[in-house]
């Protein structure tokens, strides 16, 4: 299975719905995490992916391929499920 | 006994010689330290007594007050003595100066004029280490923890940049000047008005002078010029700011031109100046063809080098690529043009403005993004004044040996440091607010000239800098990887730029000032600090240090900048040094060494495209290797021992390449340079088309 990475800030304007995907996807299981781009950790992780805009979604295969990745927008659970699931 | 009774005369700082009395140390005493007479008085006395033992019959005023001060020391008043001492140099030092070229800046030459800056630079740095900071400040730049740049140049702001609109609308009206010209109504005069003040702004400013869009700003005055006129200016610019070594201690002008293919938004519908300093009823996006002419001509003498067919060192061309360039018509020639100067004298800088990024350069990387309301101001271009008050580099590989691979320690002591730099920020401030506070009677008058209703330095846009130097050894010794060795290792170099950003966010806040983090250009930062942790830090630093400890040219690599000696293919190098660019404010660069090689200008151009695309890199350069005979005067491909003409194999050869953001003789470098130099990974083998294009 990848993994799911979600960028997200305290003060964005879709960033709540971004942080309820991470929560929906915790809880079917999908390894899912969460980077607060106001923490070094997070700013860190979206410097490597050249995160821009906020919130972003990044999909990896087990090898850190990229599969799937929406910037500046939220997908729909189902169609980060889809590509999760497909693998 | 009466001071007169001694026998004694002293040479004062007066130039002249004057019978002894001790009462002139009592009253300095008092006057500059403020202690009290009596105390003065038995301080004097003392060192009257020492004199008199000694038997000396002629003192130097310097003599006497070390002695008071040995005195002071004695008696424990180590503050008093700080406030008494003096500032100077060894005889043995100042013969060194005037023998010996100068290698702290490889943009200095040597001869007289050299010698009185450099002098003048020595004392000044100690005034600033003394009287200006703090002693933790100045402590911690004397050990190595930070680097105050340009010390010797204190009572100056660090670099600015601005447009010709000031001096097209003002005219050459400067505080205290012998005569002051109208604005200029033709070409020539304009580019004579360019270079004056260019001149005059290197005595107030301690770096780099940045010029905007030159181009445009010079095109309505260009209508009706013939192309060969034309191209006739763009050589006497060029040549004017690569000669200029007649200005500030012989140094040429370290000149940035920023250049455009395109009218940029933000100017596009802004109305244009014209001979005269009048408004011409049109627009700059009226003017694109004749900026365009412009910058061609521009490039074609960059093309043909100077006289001997040398690249020219000054003006740097920074040409902005910006997402209207690609909708520009003839964008594509243009561009092959300047990879064609690129490739082959190494000139161009590729200055990426994706978006809606829109920033003025200068210095070896350093840029100012402009923000809503600098776009405000680009409706009056005269008044895009910017500077950067002071830059302070952090020491990495300093912290990460005494962090001892513990995580927590790391991290604390980066913001201890940072917090310093902070604090030396706000101090050099507070200096330069006092100079300035003299206004246009005062050490910086030109920097409070006041023909806007607003001083021409704008304090309230003034950045203050923040350099790092060796991140890749700060993460080597952390993590055991370089930075280009494993993810990990990347991500962990990430994390500490991550932090010192978030920091400049959370300090500018807290502190009200711009605080912006930078790439150090270091160019003798990487070897001081090298060399200094070689002295605190051995063996440990033995291992980690680059370049040659037995011959002394070590280094750290500069800034967040990969390995240099790393074989690896440059879009790779590019890309992830790209990755560091976003977070650092003030300016990126990565470089291409491409040593002899000569790349073909499509295999440039598919490069640079690439690099605009599918990096987030803010700026790239490509740097060619030259060998120039002072006998033969040829010019060559490479770095050659001796030249390469049978007819000459002259030993007299000097080295040609960029030291960091700029070409210069390698004659001229520290040994750190020229030990990356020996390092530095040439990339000659990537750059045919079809490799490009099979590794993008």
């Amino acid at each position: 299975m990848g993994t799911v990475k979600i960028f997200y800030s305290n003060d964005c304007p879709m960033c709540p719905m971004a942080k309820k995907l991470q929560a929906n996807l915790a809880e079917k299981k999908v390894n899912v995490i969460g980077y607060d781009v106001e923490t070094a950790d997070g700013l860190a992780e979206a410097s490597f992916y050249s995160v821009m805009s906020l919130p972003t979604v990044v999909v990896e295969d087990g090898m850190e391929n990229g599969i799937g990745e929406w910037r500046g927008k939220v997908p729909q659970t189902e169609e980060v499920l889809h590509i999760v699931t497909s693998l | 006994m009466e001071t007169t009774d001694l026998n004694l005369f002293v040479r004062t700082s007066e130039e002249t010689i004057s019978d002894w009395d001790r009462s002139k140390i009592v009253d300095a005493l008092v006057r500059e330290t403020l202690i009290d007479a009596d105390t003065a008085n038995a301080v004097a006395r003392d060192a009257e007594s020492l004199i008199r033992k000694s038997g000396i019959k002629v003192v130097t005023a310097p003599l006497i007050r070390e002695l008071v001060n040995a005195k002071l020391i004695e008696k424990g008043l180590e503050t008093t003595r700080r406030m008494h001492t003096r500032l100077g140099m060894p005889i043995y030092d100042v013969d060194s100066l005037i023998l010996h070229p100068n290698k702290e800046n490889a943009n200095v030459p040597h001869g007289p004029e050299a010698t009185n800056l450099t002098l003048a630079e020595r004392i000044k740095k100690e005034y600033a280490l003394l009287a200006v900071f703090s002693q933790d400040v100045a402590d911690a730049h004397m050990n190595g923890d930070i680097h105050l740049h340009d010390l010797g140049f204190i009572d100056r702001p660090y670099c600015s940049g601005q447009s010709l609109e000031f001096i097209k609308k003002f005219g050459l009206n400067l505080p205290h000047s012998l005569s002051m010209a109208k604005p200029a109504k033709h070409p020539e005069v304009l580019l004579a008005h360019l270079v004056k003040f260019a001149a005059a702004l290197q005595s107030n400013f301690a770096g780099a002078i940045g010029w905007d869009a030159v181009n445009i700003f010079f095109a309505p005055y260009l209508e009706g010029m013939s192309d060969d006129d034309v191209k006739q200016l763009a050589q006497m610019l060029i040549f004017e700011f690569s000669q200029q070594a007649v200005a500030r201690g012989g140094q040429a002008i370290f000149t940035d031109i920023n250049l455009y293919w395109e009218i940029p938004k933000h100017f596009e519908n802004v109305q244009a100046i014209g001979p005269g300093g009048v408004f011409t009823g049109k627009t700059y996006g009226e003017y694109e063809k004749e900026a365009q002419r412009f910058v061609w001509k521009l490039f074609e003498v960059f093309k043909d080098g100077d006289g001997a067919g040398r690249p020219f060192f000054f003006p740097k061309p920074l040409v902005h690529i910006t997402e209207k360039f690609f909708r520009t018509e003839g964008h594509m020639d243009f561009l092959n043009l300047i990879c064609d100067v690129a490739a082959d004298k190494g000139n161009t800088y590729y200055v990426f403005d994706r978006g809606d990024t829109a920033k003025i350069s200068e210095c070896c990387r350093l840029s100012f993004k402009l923000d809503e309301t600098d776009l405000l101001d680009a409706q009056q271009p005269w008044r895009m004044r910017y500077c950067a008050l002071q830059n302070v580099s952090l020491n990495l590989p300093r912290i990460g040996y005494l962090a001892k691979k513990d995580d927590t320690r790391l991290f604390h002591l980066l913001t201890e440091r940072f917090i310093l730099a902070v604090k030396a920020h706000k101090e050099k401030r507070a200096f330069i607010e006092r100079l300035l506070s003299a206004g246009e009677d005062g050490p910086l008058s030109l920097l409070t000239m006041n023909r806007d209703g607003m001083p021409y330095l704008r304090m309230n846009r003034a950045s203050h800098l923040l350099g790092m130097v060796g991140l890749n050894e700060m993460v080597q010794i952390h993590t055991g990887e370089e930075m280009h060795e494993s993810k990990k290792a990347l991500k962990f170099g990430l994390k500490i730029i991550a932090h010192m950003k978030l920091l400049s966010d959370k300090m500018k806040r807290q502190e009200n000032i711009r605080l912006v983090l930078e790439q150090t250009p270091a160019e003798s930062t990487s070897y001081r600090f090298a060399k200094l942790d070689l002295h605190h830090f051995s063996p440990a630093s033995g291992r980690i240090v680059k370049g040659d400890v037995a011959t002394g040219e070590v280094y750290y690599t500069n800034s967040t900048h990969l390995d240099v000696k790393v074989p690896m293919n440059p879009i790779e190098r590019v890309t992830n040094e790209g990755l560091f660019h976003p977070l650092i404010e003030a300016g990126s660069i990565s470089h291409i060494w491409i040593g002899e090689a000569r790349p073909s200008k499509g295999a440039v151009a598919d490069f640079v495209l690439k690099t605009f695309r599918y990096t987030s890199s803010d700026q790239i350069a490509f740097s060619p290797e030259f060998t120039i005979c002072n006998t033969c005067q040829k010019t060559w491909r490479g770095l050659q021992d001796m030249c390469p003409s049978s007819s000459c194999n002259s030993l007299d050869v000097d080295g040609i390449t960029r030291i960091t953001g700029y070409f210069t003789k390698v004659s001229s470098w520290n040994k750190g340079k020229l030990g990356e130099l020996k390092d530095r990974y040439r990339n000659g083998e990537y750059f045919s088309e079809q490799a490009i294009r099979k590794v993008v």
